[in-house]
C-alpha cells in the first residue's frame, strides 16, 4: 500500500492495523525499541488535518529522533530512560502533515554502525531472511518498511545509514542534500555528515515524504533557504537524454557476478530508453581514503557531540563518590565497547599533537574527495553504482571490519554523499539468492527532483515498486 | 634586588542581551534556579546552537572601542572538557578566529598615559553556576549559555595600580557601550590576572601564577600587590615560583593556592560543525561602529574643554555613567556647568545617600535642578535657601513653587534693601562709629542685622556692598 492508499482509509484503522502488525512482527524482526500507546488519539488529531500530505499515514521514527514525552534512546544504554522535553523539527512537521507515529525504531547505538547488531535492544533481523542482518544504522526503520508495517519510516544517514539498510532490505532509501531537512532534535552522530533520510517502498512516496520534511528551520543554522518543490507532482520517469555516469571504481570492486549482471541489464534498458550512460573513474587513492577519512572526522565530531551524555542531567546515572566519578562510571557502563572505541579514535585524532596529521588532514582529504565528485558530476545528472558489495550477510559472520576489508570501496562508496552533502538515493535493483540488492544514485546539490525522476525511471524498469517481504509472525 | 612585575589580564564579561548566546532562553540575574533554561542550555541530545545576532553586535561594539581589527567572518570552535557546570561537555568559543584582535586601551598612570595592548576579544558562552554544599553539589543552569566576551590583554601592565586602572577603564567603557552590566560582585564581569616577576632588563618572563575570583577592582590591586611581595620574597630566598592557580582571599588579604598546573590541558579545539562561518555585512558592521555613542574618554574631554570643569570633577562624573548622564541632562536647562557639577557631585550624591537610593533610582528632575541653579545665579535665592529648595526637589517639587510657598525670594532689589539698611544703621550708631574708627568687623555685624530684619531674604553679597556704600556716606 502506498501513502495515497493509506490516505483513503480511516486514520484510526491505519493506526490500529500498523501497530498490531508491528507488535506481531516484533518477536521476529526486533525492529522496535518503543511502541506508541497513544495511536488512537494521534489518529483522531490526524483526522482533522484534511490537507495533510501524510494524513492518517502510520509511520515509524528512528529512535534518535527527539519526541516529547516519548522515550528516545538512540539504542544506547545511557539513554535508556531518557524522555525528551521537546520535539525534533521533523517530529513537528510530520505531525502537522497528519502522520501517526507507531514506533520508535531500533538502530546501531548512537548511529555508530552499519549492521544494526550494536543496539541496546539487540540485533534487527532482515525481513527477507531473518538470519541475515537488516544493515544499519537505521535498521529498524528499514525492516519496518520492508515488512509492510508502515509505508514510510524516518532514518538518519551519516555514512550510508539509510541507503545501505535500504539496499539490504529491498526498499527505497533517500537522504537529500545536507541542509535540506532540519537536524534540530536529531541525536547526532557527526554533525557535518549527519543527514535526515527516510525509507519508502516506492519513489512516489519518497517524493511526498521529502516535500513534508524539507525546508529551512532557524533552529538549525546549517539548514537551507532553498525553496521546497512539489516533488510528487513533478515526478517524471522519462529517462531520455539523462546523463548518468557509472562509477567504475565501485563496479570493479563488486565481486558478485549476479549483481553485476543485473546492474548491466538495467543500464542497457535505460540506454535503450534514450539515457546517456557513460563510465567514469574517480581517483582510486581518494576512494581508498573514504573510510579512514570518515572514521577520523565522524568520530572526532562524535566524541564532542556525545560529551553531553554524562549521567548528570538526564539518562542513566551510575553512582560514584564524586561528580567526576559519576560521569566516568555512567559513561563507562552507558556505552558499548564499540562506541567507546569510536570515541577513543575520535579523541586521539583531536589531540594537539595529532590534529595536523589526522583531523586537519582528514578535513583536507574530504575537500579533495568532494572536489573530485563535483568535477565528475559536471557532465552528468547523476552517478550510479551498486549500493553494496554483497547481499545482506548473516548476522553471525558479520563484522564491520570484515565487510570493509573485503569490499573497501564497494562497501563505503556511499560516503561520497555524506562528505559532499549531495542528495543520494538507493533504489531496489533485483534479487540475488532471494535477497534484495539495490543501486545507489547521487546527484548535484538540491537536485532532489532530478534524483527522484531518475529513480522513478529505474523503478519502472525493475518493476519493484511496492514490494513487501512476507514475514511470518 | 627588586623585580619588574609583569601582568596580563583576562576579562570575561557577560553581554547585555535578552536571550542566550545560542538559544532563545532569557538571560536574567537573580531568577529562581533553573527557570531560565531550555533544552539547548541543558545540552539535551539533538539540540543545535543558533547564534544570537545581538551578541555579535555587542562584541563588535566592544572590539571597536578597544581599537581591534574586526574579523568579518564569524567562526566558532568547540573547547572540549568534562565538567558538571558544562552541559554539552564542550564550550562553544572562538579559539581560531576571534571577532577582534590587535587592539589597545589607554590608561592613565603616574607617568602619564600608557597603552595596554589587547591581544584579542572573542565570543563564547558561560557555564552553569555550582553551589557546593555539605550534602552535595547544586547546579543552577540559568547562567549556562549566557553570552560572554573574553578580552585578553598582552602582558603590558607593571603594577597593581596599572592593572586596576586597566580593569576600571574597560569596565567603564563596556558599561558606556551598553555591552555589559559589568557587575563584578555579581559575576557579570570576571577578572583573571596572570602575574610574574623578572629582574629589570630581562626580556624573558618568569614563572607566572594566575589569580582568579577577583570580585572588585580594589581586590585586583590588592591581590597583585600581595602576589608581587610573595613572589619577590620567594625569589629573594632562592626559592622558585610554582606555576599554579591562586585565588584572592578577602579575609586574610592574601592569595591562596587553588591548584597546581600540571602541564597544559588539551582542550582538543576544533571548528564547530553546526555553525557555518557567518559572513557579516560590511554595512552592518559600519553602522554599529558609527553608532558607538560617546565613550567615557570623549565625555571627559568634552567636560574639560567645553564646560571648563576641573579634571578631577570630570573624572568623578564620568566614572558613573548615570551620574554623568544626569549631569548632561541638567546642562540642557542651565549653562552654569561648574555649579551644576558641584551640585551633582556633592549635594545630589549626599541626598541620594541620605535616602539610601542608588543613582539608578535618582528621583531628582534634572530640569528642576537646572532651574534652581539658574535662580542661584540670578541671586533670586541664596545658597543657604537653595539647600532647602533642593531637599524639596528631591521630593519631586518644582523649585519655583517651593520658593513661592516658602516666601523665600531673595531680596535683590536695591531700593527695598536700602530701606532696611538705613533703618538698621539708624538703630546702630555705635557700629557706624566703630566703622569710622577702622573696625571692619562692624560691617559683618550690620549685615547680620539686615539679614535678621529681612528674615533671611536679603541677598548677602548685595547687602554687604550697599552697607559699605551707605557707611561711607555717613
Amino acid at each position: 500500500m502506498r501513502i495515497t492508499d493509506y490516505k483513503k482509509q480511516k486514520p484510526a484503522e491505519n493506526a490500529k492495523d500498523a501497530l498490531a502488525k508491528a507488535k506481531a512482527l516484533q518477536p521476529v524482526l526486533n525492529a522496535v525499541v518503543t511502541f506508541y500507546e497513544d495511536t488512537k488519539q494521534q489518529a483522531d488529531a490526524a483526522d482533522a488535518k484534511a490537507e495533510g500530505l501524510l494524513r492518517g499515514v502510520p509511520i515509524a521514527l528512528k529512535d534518535n529522533v527527539s519526541t516529547k514525552d516519548v522515550r528516545t534512546t538512540a539504542s544506547s544504554r545511557i539513554l535508556d530512560n531518557y524522555v525528551p522535553v521537546y520535539d525534533a523539527a521533523i517530529t513537528e512537521k510530520l505531525r502537522d502533515a497528519g502522520a501517526i507515529f507507531i514506533a520508535k525504531a531500533s538502530m546501531d547505538e548512537l548511529g555508530m554502525g552499519g549492521t544494526n547488531l550494536n543496539a541496546y535492544t539487540g540485533k534487527v533481523n532482515n525481513p527477507w531472511d531473518v538470519t541475515r542482518i537488516s544493515g544499519g544504522s537505521s535498521g529498524g526503520s528499514a525492516a519496518l518498511v520492508a515488512s509492510g508495517v508502515v509505508p514510510m519510516a524516518i532514518g538518519t544517514d551519516t555514512g550510508d545509514s539509510v541507503r545501505k539498510p535500504a539496499a539490504y532490505c529491498g526498499v527505497i532509501g533517500m537522504k537529500p542534500t545536507y541542509g535540506r531537512i532540519s537536524r534540530y532534535g536529531i541525536i547526532p552522530y557527526a554533525s557535518s555528515l549527519d543527514h535526515v533520510g527516510f525509507f519508502t517502498r516506492c519513489v512516489e512516496d519518497a517524493a511526498v515524504t521529502l516535500q513534508v520534511l524539507a525546508g529551512r528551520d532557524d533552529r538549525d543554522l546549517t539548514s537551507s533557504f532553498e525553496p521546497v518543490l512539489d516533488y510528487s507532482n513533478h515526478l517524471d520517469d522519462r529517462i531520455e537524454g539523462k546523463r548518468i555516469a557509472i562509477l567504475d571504481n565501485v563496479q570493479n570492486a563488486v565481486k558478485d557476478e549476479e549483481s553485476l549482471k543485473q546492474f548491466d541489464t538495467l543500464m542497457k534498458s535505460l540506454r535503450a530508453k534514450g539515457a546517456v550512460i557513460e563510465h567514469i573513474t574517480l581517483r582510486n587513492d581518494l576512494m581508498q581514503a573514504l573510510l579512514p577519512t570518515y572514521s577520523i572526522l565522524a568520530n572526532a565530531e562524535a566524541t564532542a557531540n556525545h560529551s553531553n551524555l554524562d549521567g548528570i542531567r538526564f539518562g542513566m546515572r551510575e553512582p560514584g563518590a564524586s561528580v567526576e566519578e559519576v560521569m566516568i562510571n555512567s559513561r563507562t557502563k552507558g556505552f558499548s565497547p564499540a562506541v567507546r572505541k569510536r570515541f577513543v579514535t575520535g579523541s586521539y585524532s583531536l589531540f594537539v599533537e595529532n590534529q595536523d596529521r589526522l583531523f586537519r588532514k582528514a578535513q583536507k582529504v574530504r575537500r579533495l574527495i568532494v572536489q573530485e565528485l563535483e568535477k565528475a558530476l559536471q557532465n552528468y545528472d547523476a552517478v550510479i553504482a551498486c549500493a553494496a558489495g554483497s547481499i545482506a550477510p548473516h548476522a553471525e559472520d558479520t563484522s564491520e571490519e570484515k565487510l570493509s576489508q573485503t569490499y573497501l570501496v564497494a562497501e563505503n562508496h556511499m560516503l561520497l554523499g555524506n562528505f559532499s552533502g549531495y542528495p543520494s538515493i538507493t533504489v531496489p535493483l533485483g534479487f540475488v539468492g532471494g535477497m534484495p540488492i539495490g543501486v545507489s544514485l547521487t546527484a548535484k546539490p538540491f537536485e532532489e527532483q532530478q534524483l527522484l525522476n531518475i529513480a522513478a525511471a529505474i523503478e519502472k524498469e525493475t518493476g519493484l515498486a511496492d514490494q513487501t517481504a512476507e514475514v511470518k509472525a | 634586588m627588586s623585580f619588574e612585575t609583569v601582568i596580563g589580564i583576562e576579562i570575561h564579561c557577560e553581554l547585555k542581551t535578552k536571550t542566550k548566546m545560542f538559544s532563545s532562553a532569557p538571560v536574567a540575574f537573580g531568577e529562581a534556579a533553573n527557570t531560565c533554561v531550555n533544552e539547548v542550555d541543558l545540552g539535551h541530545p539533538g539540540t543545535l546552537p543558533a547564534v544570537n545576532k545581538k551578541a555579535i553586535e555587542l562584541a563588535i561594539r566592544a572590539a571597536t572601542a578597544l581599537h581591534c581589527e574586526i574579523d568579518p567572518v564569524v567562526k566558532f570552535d568547540r573547547k572540549n572538557y568534562y565538567y558538571s557546570d558544562l552541559p554539552k561537555g564542550f564550550q562553544i568559543t572562538q579559539q581560531f578566529h576571534p571577532i577582534g584582535s590587535g587592539g589597545f586601551v589607554e590608561i592613565d598612570t603616574d607617568n602619564g598615559p600608557k597603552k595596554i595592548r589587547v591581544n584579542r576579544i572573542h565570543m563564547e558562552e558561560d557555564t552553569a553556576k555550582q553551589f557546593h554544599l555539605s550534602n552535595g553539589t547544586m547546579i543552577d543552569f540559568n547562567r549556562a549559555g549566557t553570552p560572554l566576551v573574553e578580552i585578553v590583554s598582552e602582558a603590558d601592565m607593571r603594577s597593581g595600580k596599572e592593572a586596576a586602572a586597566y580593569v576600571e577603564k574597560l569596565r567603564t567603557m563596556l558599561y558606556y557601550l551598553g555591552v555589559s552590566d559589568v557587575r563584578m560582585e555579581e559575576g557579570s564581569m570576571r577578572c583573571d590576572v596572570n602575574i610574574s616577576l623578572r629582574p629589570y632588563g630581562y626580556e624573558s618572563y618568569g614563572t607566572k601564577t594566575e589569580i582568579k575570583n577577583l570580585n572588585s577592582i580594589s581586590n585586583v590591586q590588592k591581590a597583585i600587590e600581595f602576589e608581587m611581595a610573595r613572589q619577590s620574597d620567594l625569589l629573594l630566598h632562592g626559592q622558585t615560583i610554582t606555576q599554579e592557580t591562586r585565588r584572592y582571599d578577602e579575609a586574610s588579604r592574601g592569595t591562596i593556592s587553588m591548584r597546581k598546573k600540571e602541564g597544559d590541558v588539551d582542550y582538543k579545539y576544533f571548528p564547530e560543525p553546526n555553525i557555518f562561518p557567518i559572513r557579516l555585512d560590511d554595512a552592518w558592521i559600519k553602522s554599529i561602529q558609527e553608532n558607538l555613542g560617546e565613550l567615557p574618554q570623549q565625555r571627559k574631554v568634552r567636560y574639560i574643554q567645553q564646560y571648563g570643569l576641573m579634571e578631577r570633577d570630570a573624572d568623578v562624573l564620568v566614572a558613573v555613567k548615570e551620574l554623568s548622564d544626569f549631569y548632561d541632562e541638567v546642562c540642557k536647562y542651565c549653562k552654569e556647568y561648574k555649579l551644576i557639577a558641584n551640585w551633582t557631585i556633592t549635594e545630589l550624591n549626599a541626598a541620594l545617600n541620605k535616602r539610601n537610593l542608588t543613582i539608578q533610582e535618582n528621583p531628582c528632575d534634572p530640569k528642576y535642578l537646572g532651574d534652581m541653579i539658574n535662580m542661584i545665579k540670578k541671586q533670586e535665592i541664596s545658597g543657604k535657601q537653595a539647600k532647602i529648595v533642593f531637599e524639596e526637589i528631591m521630593n519631586g517639587k518644582d523649585p519655583q513653587k517651593v520658593v513661592e510657598e516658602k516666601g523665600m525670594k531673595q531680596m535683590s532689589d536695591s531700593s527695598a534693601l536700602l530701606k532696611i539698611i538705613n533703618e538698621v544703621l539708624n538703630n546702630n550708631p555705635q557700629s557706624i562709629e566703630d566703622f569710622k574708627n577702622g573696625k571692619d568687623r562692624a560691617v559683618g555685624f550690620l549685615v547680620g542685622q539686615v539679614m535678621k530684619a529681612s528674615k533671611g531674604q536679603a541677598n548677602p553679597a548685595l547687602t554687604n556692598r550697599l552697607i559699605q556704600e551707605e557707611l561711607k556716606k555717613r
